[in-house]
């Protein structure tokens, strides 16, 4: 969840989507500044952070770049469970890659947490000649499920930093009341509380 | 291979010609898997190469002509056998023991033109997505560098052809990772045969649940590890529950890669040695033992200074010299026996294929 402390904000973000959409790609051109052509492919998950300002607060990003195939997907609620955020990532050159993007929306919505800001990346706009998704049918599907939608390009970086500016922009700034517990662990023992017995 | 630089690869694309390599053959640059840490404790002095030397002379007798003296070694003497690979197998003979003691070469005798049938005549549901990994698989490496190179061709053969093989697996990303380490090895055919081996159980217990919808065998494998965490390093154990930090976030790539993915190279050839001969316990084991060394700084970690550091240990952890040893001494077998029988009480059986 996002957890605002005064005008700092911590966000947990997800990124899903079909294999070699861009996610990490994104991440890596979000909080490194980088591009590569051949990303190595994200076996399980990576972990990254990234700090934003925007107007009236910091939002401290905790981002999670998940693996993209469907066979994977048993791992992912661990990952969007609790988040604040989530990048559904698309290959406008892939039409299938837009199916995916869909479902995983449609997970989010059902599973999800209800106030989670939704962003849709149709990533990899640099290659326009290749384009398969057009940005009208993109935007459209956007609307019609309340997300907001940007073509992207980690390669240029286009609307990169934009896309998360954008979200940090839509984050809560108040806490939720109920505040759930940011992941449930599995096989977890009833939350042992702990005193604070670590050493530091 | 083992060439220290590229200057005999001009057939190679122009993204590798003239750049800097490893004794493995990984771009220099490159972290991740580059062994460069490594190479300051590598120079051979004359005494470090006779040692090497005779080490390859024993092991040479111990194989026979071709493997012919293998099995009957084994039997003779399996401790002594099980010593030298913990010792680790000399790079030179390595493709070849590794298809000893796998049972891929009784594999690839049994089922001659298999390969080339499935390689040749059979189409996959998967080679879309085989080939939207390839060049993503090992890109710091010249042999999988090159755009159809020969290193592509012969990974996008194997994962195709193990995806028709085994139709309930397919490919899953993670098996290019195993089938690059191996075609680093051995031919395309014997690397088929070794992984055919290893998903199949030819030896030990069978990877392929790992790769089954639901990734049955990881989840196991992540509640077997979780506690023996607890049980073995318990003020660590307790730091991650209190962190909220899941196995899953750290380890899973432990599993479905056998650590062949973003570990030094060096590192991940010796546990492949062990793992080969005596299973994925070695996985526990390692796994572990990366924790218990490194345990004194991770327990003081915020959650997130600790992902961080769980996916980047530092180097003299991954120094095999020091981490296998450590490895070698937490016993596991007994506990993954009776975890493993928790799990299945507590989780409904995983789908059979």
């Amino acid at each position: 969840m996002a957890t605002s402390g005064n005008k700092n904000i911590n966000a947990k973000l997800v990124l899903l989507g079909d294999v070699g959409a861009g996610k990490s790609s994104l991440v890596l051109r979000f909080v490194k500044d980088q591009f590569v052509e051949f990303q190595e492919s994200t076996i399980g998950a990576a972990f990254f952070s990234q700090t934003l300002a925007v107007n009236d607060a910091t939002v401290k990003f905790e981002i999670w770049d998940t693996a993209g195939q469907e066979r994977y997907h048993s791992l992912a609620p661990m990952y969007y469970r609790g988040a604040a955020a989530a990048i559904i990532v698309f290959d406008i050159t892939n039409q299938a890659s837009f199916e995916r993007a869909k479902k995983w929306v449609q997970e989010l919505q059902a599973q999800g947490n209800p106030n989670m800001v939704m962003a849709l990346a149709g990533n990899k706009a640099d290659l326009l000649d290749a384009r398969k998704v057009s940005a009208e049918e993109a935007e459209i599907y956007a609307q019609e499920n309340s997300l907001f939608f940007m073509e992207t390009s980690a390669k240029t970086a286009t609307n990169v930093k934009d896309i998360f500016y954008e979200i940090a922009k839509r984050l809560p700034r108040v806490q939720p009341a109920e505040n759930p517990t940011g992941m449930v662990l599995p096989n977890g023992p009833g939350a042992t509380a702990v005193s604070s017995s670590c050493c530091a | 291979m083992s060439r220290k630089r590229t200057e005999n690869d001009s057939e190679s694309g122009p993204a590798t010609s003239h750049v800097p390599v490893d004794r493995f053959g990984f771009l220099k640059q490159e972290h991740g898997n580059s062994p460069e840490r490594f190479s300051k404790t590598r120079t051979t002095s004359s005494t470090d190469h006779d040692r090497e030397e005779r080490k390859v002379r024993k092991w040479r007798k111990m194989i026979g002509v071709g493997g012919s003296d293998w099995k009957h070694y084994v039997r003779r003497k399996p401790n002594v056998v099980k010593r030298r690979i913990r010792k680790g197998i000399p790079d030179c003979l390595r493709g070849l023991v590794w298809q000893l003691i796998s049972g891929s070469r009784d594999l690839l005798l049994m089922n001659p033109g298999v390969y080339e049938q499935l390689v040749i005549y059979e189409t996959s549901a998967s080679e879309l997505d085989i080939i939207r990994d390839i060049s993503r698989t090992f890109p710091s490496h010249v042999f999988f560098q090159k755009r159809h190179g020969p290193g592509q061709r012969s990974l996008y053969n194997i994962l195709k052809a193990y995806s028709v093989y085994d139709r309930d697996v397919g490919y899953v990303q993670g098996m290019g990772f195993i089938a690059g380490l191996l075609l680093l090895y051995m031919s395309e055919e014997d690397a088929f045969w070794l992984l055919v081996a290893l998903l199949k159980g030819a030896v030990h217990a069978p990877m392929e649940g790992l790769y089954h919808a639901g990734l049955p065998l990881v989840q196991q494998y992540l509640f077997q590890l979780e506690s023996l965490v607890k049980e073995l390093i318990p003020k660590l154990g307790e730091h991650f529950t209190q962190e909220m930090i899941n196995p899953s976030m750290y380890a899973s790539q432990w599993f479905i890669t056998v650590f062949s993915y973003s570990f030094p190279f060096p590192l991940a050839l010796r546990i492949w040695d062990v793992f080969l001969s005596e299973g994925v316990k070695i996985v526990f084991k390692v796994g572990l033992a990366l924790l218990k060394y490194c345990q004194d700084e991770l327990v003081k970690l915020p959650f997130e200074k600790l992902i961080h550091a769980l996916k980047n240990f530092p180097d003299d952890a991954m120094n095999p010299d020091t981490l296998l040893p450590l490895a070698y001494s937490i016993k596991v077998s007994k506990r993954l026996e009776e975890l493993k029988l928790d799990y299945e009480k507590t989780n409904a059986k995983p789908v059979q294929p």
